[in-house]
């Protein structure tokens, strides 16, 4: 079973942000690899570990998602796919979903598309469900769990939905989207960090796949005009003490105050 | 002048109170702009709904009946929604972001070329599209962004409206749907529900939850109990949903689940950022913590500092005499 997973770089969102002008200002320019993302590289790497099969990854990002390919290398995945785009494109889902199918057109040899359920940055969780569109492939998202029948050529998913999850058998070829609920990802071992060095990166521009840049983004529905602060909230109230004290306090303040009771 | 098209989802028998949020939220929206405010439902009995859609001012409700919704794979409501806004021809199409909405949206934006904004926390109309703001990077910030096309997609986070009723008259319009069997290639198996099974955290008034202090079956007894005296549901932390202290349905936050009650209760949860982006739009915050400087303190109304296990058993007798 091949696996071809889907893998975004993204600023590390725990770095402290600044709003000024509209503008985001980070604290940093630390780029990581999506915990999504990373989920299901994780996923791929344990079940082509059992059921035989290799695991690529792709990336549409400028000249620096290489560091975060080399991460997913040195986890496991045996090649990858960069698919090289400018510095300050900024592209929303729809467009990213458009390059990737263009990019499986011509490279069909899969048997799983894994993606992560949403990007860490944009908390979207459209591009998965894009790319089954285009492709017209069955899909699965939000999954917490993943087995393969490979007799049957089915993947079997189990998805976390509103009350339950749902246990959803798809016929592969099929897309995926992965939780971060569904594993810890391997961090590199030092082995693989070597052995990442020697795996290609097969650099692709978008004119390779037939698309042109500039005209993928005035195609776009999607503009991003700015960024605001969240609303604030009213200072509380912090009481330290006795038990039994804070517990006749809060409920008094509960039912008279906020009157929530 | 165009359509405004809104989804209504049922759930176990009954309408989502998020869609009727957005409705409300909608027929103002058509009210003010000279547009029309239409509704879909797709459900095995949906026709039994429309009286209730009417009172919050649908002006037409298409109605797909089918017993495949009743536990529909994606394509299946995909399908069918396709089908409905061929014929309704909306310019704008708003839903409540259910899980079953974040399945297919997407997929829909693509087939009908629309722009798409997921997980607003509000939206207007502007030329040519909408404006929406976007909680981004778990919810640390906003995101303005406008979506422009012949159709644009919009899903709205739950308690972003309220409730307004506003009675029509609504023309009702009963949409065919074949099922083709021959393009769905997933089958459901099997659903696992896990205790605490039927209540929708998203649409409860008071969420009560426990996090890594809640460190056993004592502890999440005391949090159901808690929960249970107030009429809510429990809600959990990545940390006790991961170690299988709390059903994996009860997470809160970036991954899990956004909720917006009017109360939330916080017992032993530190307050990382990926839980604030769940629960930070709740109208009134409690923390239980044992760690003063627990970052939880910043967003709270009122905020205990002690040891949960010593707290909980007598807020639990002071919640009683008020509501035994
Ligand atoms: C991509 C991504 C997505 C994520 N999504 C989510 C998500 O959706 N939801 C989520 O919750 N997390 C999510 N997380 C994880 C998140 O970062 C935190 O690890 C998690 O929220 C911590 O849970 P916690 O507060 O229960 O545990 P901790 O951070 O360990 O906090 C435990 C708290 O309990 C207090 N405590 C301990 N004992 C007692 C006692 N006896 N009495 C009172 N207080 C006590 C401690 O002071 C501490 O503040 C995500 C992480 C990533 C990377
Ligand atoms: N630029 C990209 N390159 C590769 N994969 C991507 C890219 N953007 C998004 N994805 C994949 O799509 C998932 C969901 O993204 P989104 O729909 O933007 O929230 C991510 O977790 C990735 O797996």
């Amino acid at each position: 079973m091949n696996f071809k997973v889907c893998i975004k770089q993204v600023p590390d969102i725990t770095a402290p942000i600044k709003i000024r002008d509209g503008e985001l200002i980070m604290e940093t320019d630390r780029m990581v690899l999506d915990a999504y993302s990373a989920s299901a590289v994780e996923e791929s790497l344990v079940l082509t570990e059992e059921h035989g099969g290799d695991v690529e990854v792709i990336s549409i990002g400028p000249d620096k998602a290489k560091e975060t390919i080399r991460k997913a290398l040195a986890m496991g995945a045996k090649n990858a796919t960069h698919i090289v785009i400018d510095d300050n494109a900024e592209y929303d889902s729809a467009t990213f979903a458009k390059v990737l199918a263009a990019h499986f057109k011509n490279n069909a040899e899969y048997d799983v598309i894994a993606l992560g359920k949403q990007s860490q940055d944009t908390d979207a969780g459209l591009t998965g469900s894009m790319l089954a569109e285009l492709l017209d492939l069955p899909y699965a998202t939000n999954a917490v769990a993943l087995k393969m029948d490979p007799d049957n050529k089915k993947l079997i998913v189990t998805r976390q939905a509103d009350t339950a999850q749902e246990v959803i058998e798809l016929s592969i070829p099929c897309i995926v989207t992965c939780s971060n609920d569904m594993n810890n990802p391997r961090i590199p071992s030092l082995k693989g960090i070597m052995q990442s060095k020697r795996k290609t990166v097969e650099a692709v521009q978008l004119s390779d796949l037939g698309l042109d840049g500039s005209r993928l983004s005035s195609e776009a529905h999607i503009s991003v005009v700015g960024y605001e602060d969240m609303p604030e909230r009213e200072p509380g109230k912090k009481f330290e003490g006795e038990p039994e004290e804070l517990a006749k306090k809060l409920v008094d303040l509960l039912d008279n105050e906020a009157k929530v009771l | 002048m165009g359509t405004i098209l809104t989804n209504i989802a049922i759930s176990d028998g009954k309408i989502k109170r998020s869609s009727l949020e957005v409705l409300s939220h909608c027929r103002k929206l058509a009210d003010n702009n000279g547009h029309v405010v239409e509704a879909v439902v797709m459900d095995e009995n949906a026709s039994s709904f429309t009286e209730e859609i009417q009172k919050y001012g649908a002006k037409k409700i298409y109605t797909v009946e089918n017993p495949a919704f009743k536990q529909p794979v994606n394509t299946v409501l995909l399908n069918a929604l396709s089908a409905v806004i061929e014929k309704a021809d909306p310019t704008v199409i708003a839903f409540a972001s259910t899980e079953s909405i974040k399945d297919i949206l997407g997929a829909l934006a693509m087939r009908f070329n629309a722009g798409v904004l997921s997980d607003v926390a509000s939206f207007e109309l502007i030329d040519g599209g909408i404006e929406g703001k976007r909680p981004i990077m778990a919810a640390k910030l906003l995101e303005k962004a406008q979506a422009k096309g012949d159709k644009v997609i919009v899903s709205v986070r739950s308690g972003s409206y309220d409730l307004e009723e506003s009675p029509a008259d609504a023309e009702i319009e009963s949409i065919d749907f074949e099922l083709d069997e021959s393009s769905i290639r997933a089958t459901i198996t099997d659903i696992l529900s896990s205790s605490g099974e039927g209540i929708d955290l998203s649409e409860a008034p008071v969420v009560v939850s426990g996090g890594r202090g809640v460190k056993d079956e004592e502890g999440k007894n005391m949090v159901e109990e808690l929960a249970k005296l107030l009429g809510g549901a429990v809600g959990a932390s990545r940390a006790v949903t991961e170690s299988g202290l709390f059903p994996a349905t009860a997470q809160i936050g970036q991954t899990g689940k956004v909720v917006s009650p009017q109360l939330y209760i916080a017992i032993g949860i530190s307050g990382a950022i990926q839980h604030i982006a769940g629960m930070a739009n709740s109208k009134v915050i409690v923390a239980i913590n044992k760690d003063p400087d627990a970052p939880i303190f910043q967003y709270t109304t009122y905020g205990l500092v002690g040891d949960l296990y010593k707290i909980l058993p007598v807020l639990i007798d002071e919640v009683k005499k008020i509501k035994g």
